[in-house]
């Protein structure tokens, strides 16, 4: 792709990166490798110019700075809006289809009030609150399974959980986790024109549309349900808009639904094809914590954001100019040399760990310490449960680009038989 | 030992508290808002690793001279 005119900044370091042709994950790491060695921020003309910043010393600078790198929508990625479907917008999916996501797309000063609402919600001690639903469901969804010996641990395990425990705690319907749950979960493995991907699209779509309707719902009469926290928000004495309603509740949905699931599939991967490391989390079952701030390094779900420059701002040596795009990357940064040392190493125990999984700055995922949460269960409970579980390798599906989420879309195990515990 | 929490650095990521439980105390937002004046001894390790942790580099450190 090509941009609609050229907008190439003079004097800048152009590259050719174009994230939309990173079909796997090993191909996607080696190109932020070699990027980032080479021009730690460069210009790309694809996807409609951008510019590209990937390492960790930069992209942390670049999260941090939000009075030059906003996070509002840009109208140039809204093909409805006269931007052109080319430009790439903050996520994956193609933009027309994706409600707005609050706070996630507000800069200061709006964004601090509804901050506080995520922030407040998803706090360590109110995530310690939720502890006993996220056992609860981890249990159950491997009860479903493990008298049989084999599973699609994605459907079964790393979306049917975050699904579950997250749609539980907004309140909606349990008849409607699992189809919820695969709408973003497909969503995120979505190929563009693909005869699939219009079926995707598709359940998106349903999925926005039940937001619409909960929202107006518990605007009506409020339940006791976090959908009714969200959606009754009262601002500066005032409630929210209807509109902003429902971007918080996406929010909410799409942020906590198939992100945790990227890095325990990616661990379950891992465990599978590296039997030592598998060996010594059952064996030292202690070593937990350190090794899911290290799945998390090496295989973060979120790879990419998009900014926009507000403002003339230098950034590594090159002038960025107000308007441009840019382009950060988490997953580049996190497997940066310079930040840790044996990067392209898997270091059970390493320490420290200032990863960029979760962002950094004022945007750091505020579900940050729920997904800990749910990952820490579903790598307990499996080691311990079916500790042998072994991959289909020929039937395991990665996700069919890497451009702003990564992960797995399938994963057939199979494992010696176990026993139910509800 | 201290640890000085620099203004408006914390995202409250709570990896200090992970790493030092008995050490740090967040707001009720979950962020990282106060001083530790007077770290015990036996307690330096995990004020210590705390803020090695902080991915924001928010933390520093003031051992006793």
């Amino acid at each position: 792709m090509t941009a609609p005119e050229n907008n190439r900044p003079e004097g800048a370091p152009v590259v050719d990166f174009d994230l939309t042709t990173h079909n796997r994950m090993a191909d996607s790491n080696a190109a932020w490798a070699e990027l980032r060695s080479t021009n730690p921020v460069a210009w790309s003309d694809d996807n409609g110019g951008a510019w590209i910043v990937s390492n960790y010393e930069l992209v942390s600078a670049a999260f941090r700075n939000w009075e030059s790198f906003r996070s509002a929508r840009d109208v140039r990625t809204i093909p409805g809006a006269g931007g052109s479907p080319d430009l790439m917008p903050i996520n994956a999916l193609p933009v027309e289809t994706t409600s707005l996501m609050i706070p996630e797309e507000l800069d200061p000063p709006r964004w601090k009030p509804y901050r506080r609402v995520f922030a407040d919600l998803l706090r360590p001690r109110a995530v310690e609150e939720l502890a006993p639903r996220i056992k609860y469901w981890v249990t159950k969804y491997l009860d479903d399974v493990i008298e049989t010996g084999e599973c699609d641990i994605v459907s079964t395990l790393t979306s049917g959980v975050p699904g579950a425990v997250v749609l539980e705690w907004l309140g909606f319907p349990e008849d409607e986790w699992h189809r919820l749950g695969e709408a973003f979960h497909n969503a995120a493995s979505f190929v563009p024109g693909s005869e699939t991907g219009q079926h995707y699209m598709d359940e998106l779509e349903w999925t926005f549309e039940r937001i619409r309707e909960e929202v107006t719902a518990v605007r009506e009469s409020p339940r006791d349900d976090v959908t009714s926290r969200l959606a009754n928000i009262e601002i500066d004495g005032e409630r929210t808009s209807y509109e902003f309603a429902t971007g918080m509740v996406n929010m909410a949905m799409s942020g906590g639904v198939d992100t945790t699931t990227s890095v325990a599939s990616a661990a379950f991967v891992h465990l599978h094809y590296n039997p030592e490391d598998r060996r010594r989390l059952i064996e030292e079952p202690e070593l937990i914590d350190r090794a899911i701030e290290e799945f998390l390094r090496v295989y973060p779900p979120a790879r990419t954001h998009g900014r926009t420059v507000v403002e003339d701002t230098e950034l590594g040596g090159c002038l960025l100019r107000r308007d441009d795009r840019l382009i950060i990357s988490e997953v580049s940064a996190c497997h940066d040399e310079a930040a840790f040392p044996d990067a392209d190493k898997f270091v059970i125990d390493r320490f420290p760990n200032r990863h960029v999984a979760f962002g950094m700055g004022i945007h750091r995922c505020p579900g940050s310490h729920l997904a800990r949460a749910m990952f820490k269960e579903m790598l307990t409970q499996v080691l311990e449960r079916i500790p042998d579980y072994r991959v289909v390798e020929d039937e395991l599906e990665e996700y069919p680009h890497w451009v702003a989420l990564g992960g797995w879309s399938r994963m057939p195990i199979t494992f010696t038989p176990g026993t139910r515990r509800l | 030992m201290k640890v000085i929490v620099q203004e408006g650095r914390c995202q409250g990521h709570a990896r200090c508290l992970a790493e030092g439980p008995d050490v740090y105390v967040l707001d009720e937002l979950g962020y990282n808002s106060t001083d530790v004046e007077d770290v015990p001894p036996h307690l330096a390790d995990q004020a210590r690793r705390g803020a090695l942790a902080c991915p924001e580099q928010a933390l520093t450190v003031v051992e006793d001279s």
